[in-house]
C-alpha cells in the first residue's frame, strides 16, 4: 500500500534533511502509529504521502503508483483515496455537521440522492446522529473531531492519515477517537497514525515506526510509546 | 465536470455571495463606480468622435479654373483631381451653377451678371479631402497644378488650431479612460482577493479531499460573473437615463448645434464595451486572485 525507497526531504540546499533515507513498506490493513519528538519529520512524512510535497530524493508508491512521477492533475483522484485526519480539525467552522460531511461526496461528483443517504449513516457511524444540523463551532472539540473522522470515511478510502489527531482533545475522548479508528480499520482500511500521546500508543500496542532526526530509529509490531533497545 | 459539480458551482456561488453579503455589495459597488466612470467618459469621447468626425466631413477646399485655362489642362485637371489617391469627393461646379447658388442668396442684386457673357464666377472643383488634416499640403500640391488660379481652404490657422484642439481633447479623455480601466482592474482583483482570502480555509480543506482546481474555481468564477454582471448592468441603466435626459436637456433648449449621438446607437456601443469589461474583469480577477491559493 505504502512503499518508501531511499527517501529524502530536505526543504532547501542549505538546510540539512527533514527525511534520511528513509525505508519502510505499510501493507493494506495494517494499523501504524509514528511516532517521534516534534521535528523528527513525522509531519513531513504525512505530507509526502497525500503529495502535498514532493520528495527530494527516493521513490514512495502509494497505491502502487510512484508519486514523484504522478502528474499534479492527478493528485485529487489520490487524495479521494485517503482520508485526512488533523489535529485542528479543519472543519468549514460556520456549516452544519452535515453540510461538511455532505461537501467531500460533492467534490467527487456523487449524485444528490447518495449523499443523503450516505451522510446521516456516517454520522451515526461516528455517534452524532443528533447533532446532524447543528454548526460546527457550536460543537465541542471531541464532536469536531468525530465529524473530521466521519468526513474522512464517507468516500470509503483505502487508507487513513492522521495527523495527532487526538493532540487537541482530553484522554477520554482521545480514546474514544482512537476506538473509532480502530473500527475503521477493522473494516479494512489502512491506518497511519501519527501521534506524541504516549498512552494511547501503549493501549493500543499496533506497528510503531520511530521517527528521529528524519531517520526510522526503530519499527515493530506491537509497540508501545518508548522504543524497547 | 459533471453536471452535479456544475450544480454545485452554481449554488455554492450564490450560497457564497450571500454568505459574504457585505463584501459581495463592496466588490459590485466597485465594480459600478469604476465603469460609471470609465462609461461617462466613453460617452463624452463618443460624442466629441462624432462631433469631429461631422466636422471633419465638413473641411472642404475650393480649387478654382483660370479663366485662361485651355481645353487641354482643364482635361488634365478633371483627369488628375479624379484620379488623386488623397481625395475622397472631387465636384465640378460650373460658372452658371455658381452663380444660380449666388442668385439664391442674393437674388436680384446679382440678377445683371447672369448672362453667359457677364458671369465674372470661374468654374471650380469642390473637394473632401479623405483625411481633414492633410488639407493644407494638399491645398499647396493642388495650387501648382496647371490651369488652377488658386485654392481655398477656410482659414489655414482656423483649421490647423481647430485640429490641434481636436487632438489634444482625444489623447486626454483616452489617457483617462486607460487610467480608469486601469485602476478598475486593480481594485476589484483586489476585492476579489480578499473574498478569497477569507475562504482560504475552504479551498484548503477542498485540496485535502481531492477537489479537482476546476472544481475549486468555478464557483468563483461564477461570482465573478455576477459581480461582474451586475457591476456593468447598474451603471449602463444609470447612463441611460442621465445621457437620454441630457438629450432631452439639449433638444428642449435648442441647443442642437451640439449635435449628440442618438440614445440607441450610444448605448449599443456602451453595452458592446462595458458588459464584456464587466464580466471578463469579474472572471479574470477571481481567477488571478485565486491561483496561488489553488497550488496546495
Amino acid at each position: 500500500m505504502i512503499e518508501a525507497i531511499q527517501l529524502y526531504q530536505r526543504y532547501n540546499e542549505h538546510n540539512s534533511f527533514i527525511l534520511n533515507d528513509l525505508n519502510f513498506v505499510i501493507n493494506r490493513g495494517e494499523f501504524v502509529f509514528v511516532v517521534g519528538p516534534s521535528g523528527a519529520g513525522k509531519s513531513t512524512l504525512l505530507k509526502l504521502l497525500i503529495r502535498e510535497i514532493l520528495p527530494t530524493r527516493g521513490t514512495l508508491k502509494v497505491f502502487g503508483q510512484d508519486l514523484t512521477r504522478m502528474p499534479r492533475r492527478r493528485v485529487p483522484y489520490l487524495r479521494r483515496n485517503i482520508g485526512m485526519v488533523f489535529q485542528d480539525f479543519r472543519l468549514l467552522e460556520e456549516r452544519t455537521a452535515y453540510d461538511n460531511i455532505a461537501f467531500v461526496m460533492q467534490v467527487t461528483g456523487a449524485p444528490a440522492g447518495e449523499i443523503r443517504r450516505r451522510v446521516p449513516q456516517v454520522l451515526e457511524m461516528v455517534g452524532l446522529s443528533e447533532k446532524i444540523w447543528d454548526r460546527v463551532c457550536d460543537l465541542s472539540g471531541g464532536e469536531q473531531q468525530r465529524i473530521g473522522l466521519a468526513r474522512a470515511i464517507i468516500n470509503r478510502p483505502a487508507m487513513i492519515i492522521a495527523d495527532e489527531p487526538t493532540g487537541n482533545l482530553d484522554p477520554v475522548t482521545s480514546l474514544e477517537i482512537m476506538n473509532l479508528l480502530r473500527g475503521i480499520n477493522i473494516r479494512g482500511t489502512t491506518v497511519v497514525v501519527a501521534t506524541h500521546d504516549r498512552e494511547i500508543v501503549d493501549r493500543f500496542r499496533k506497528r510503531v515506526i520511530y521517527l528521529e532526526d528524519g531517520r526510522i530509529a526503530g519499527d515493530e509490531q506491537k509497540g508501545v510509546y518508548v522504543r524497547a533497545i | 465536470m459533471p453536471f452535479n459539480g456544475l450544480l454545485y458551482g452554481v449554488v455554492e456561488a450564490l450560497r457564497s455571495l450571500y454568505r459574504n453579503k457585505g463584501m459581495s455589495i463592496a466588490s459590485t459597488g466597485i465594480v459600478v463606480i469604476t465603469l460609471l466612470m470609465l462609461g461617462s467618459f466613453m460617452l463624452v469621447r463618443l460624442n466629441i468622435n462624432h462631433v469631429t468626425k461631422a466636422v471633419k466631413e465638413q473641411v472642404e477646399m475650393v480649387v478654382f479654373i483660370d479663366e485662361n485655362a485651355t481645353l487641354e489642362e482643364r482635361e488634365s485637371l478633371r483627369a488628375n483631381l479624379v484620379s488623386h489617391a488623397g481625395l475622397a469627393e472631387v465636384r465640378f461646379v460650373s460658372k452658371e451653377e455658381a452663380m444660380e447658388r449666388l442668385a439664391e442668396i442674393w437674388g436680384d442684386f446679382v440678377a445683371g451678371y447672369r448672362s453667359a457673357e457677364d458671369n465674372p464666377l470661374p468654374d471650380s472643383y469642390e473637394i473632401r479631402p479623405i483625411v481633414a488634416e492633410n488639407i493644407v499640403a494638399l491645398a499647396r500640391e493642388l495650387e501648382r497644378y496647371p490651369g488652377v488660379e488658386k485654392v481655398q481652404y477656410g482659414e489655414e490657422e482656423f483649421v490647423n488650431n481647430l485640429f490641434a484642439v481636436l487632438r489634444v481633447i482625444q489623447l486626454i479623455s483616452l489617457a483617462l479612460m486607460g487610467g480608469l480601466a486601469i485602476l478598475a482592474i486593480f481594485l476589484i482583483s483586489h476585492t476579489i482577493r480578499l473574498t478569497v482570502f477569507i475562504r482560504r480555509r475552504e479551498i484548503m480543506i477542498m485540496k485535502y479531499v481531492g477537489a479537482t482546481n476546476w472544481f475549486i474555481r468555478w464557483p468563483f468564477i461564477l461570482e465573478g460573473l455576477v459581480i461582474g454582471s451586475f457591476g456593468a448592468a447598474l451603471p449602463l441603466a444609470a447612463l441611460y437615463y442621465l445621457y437620454d435626459a441630457s438629450v432631452g436637456w439639449v433638444v428642449s433648449n435648442n441647443l442642437l448645434f451640439l449635435n449628440l449621438i442618438a440614445v440607441p446607437s450610444v448605448m449599443l456601443e456602451l453595452v458592446k464595451y462595458l458588459v464584456p469589461l464587466g464580466t471578463g474583469l469579474g472572471v479574470l480577477g477571481s481567477l488571478l486572485s485565486m491561483d496561488r491559493f489553488v497550488r496546495v
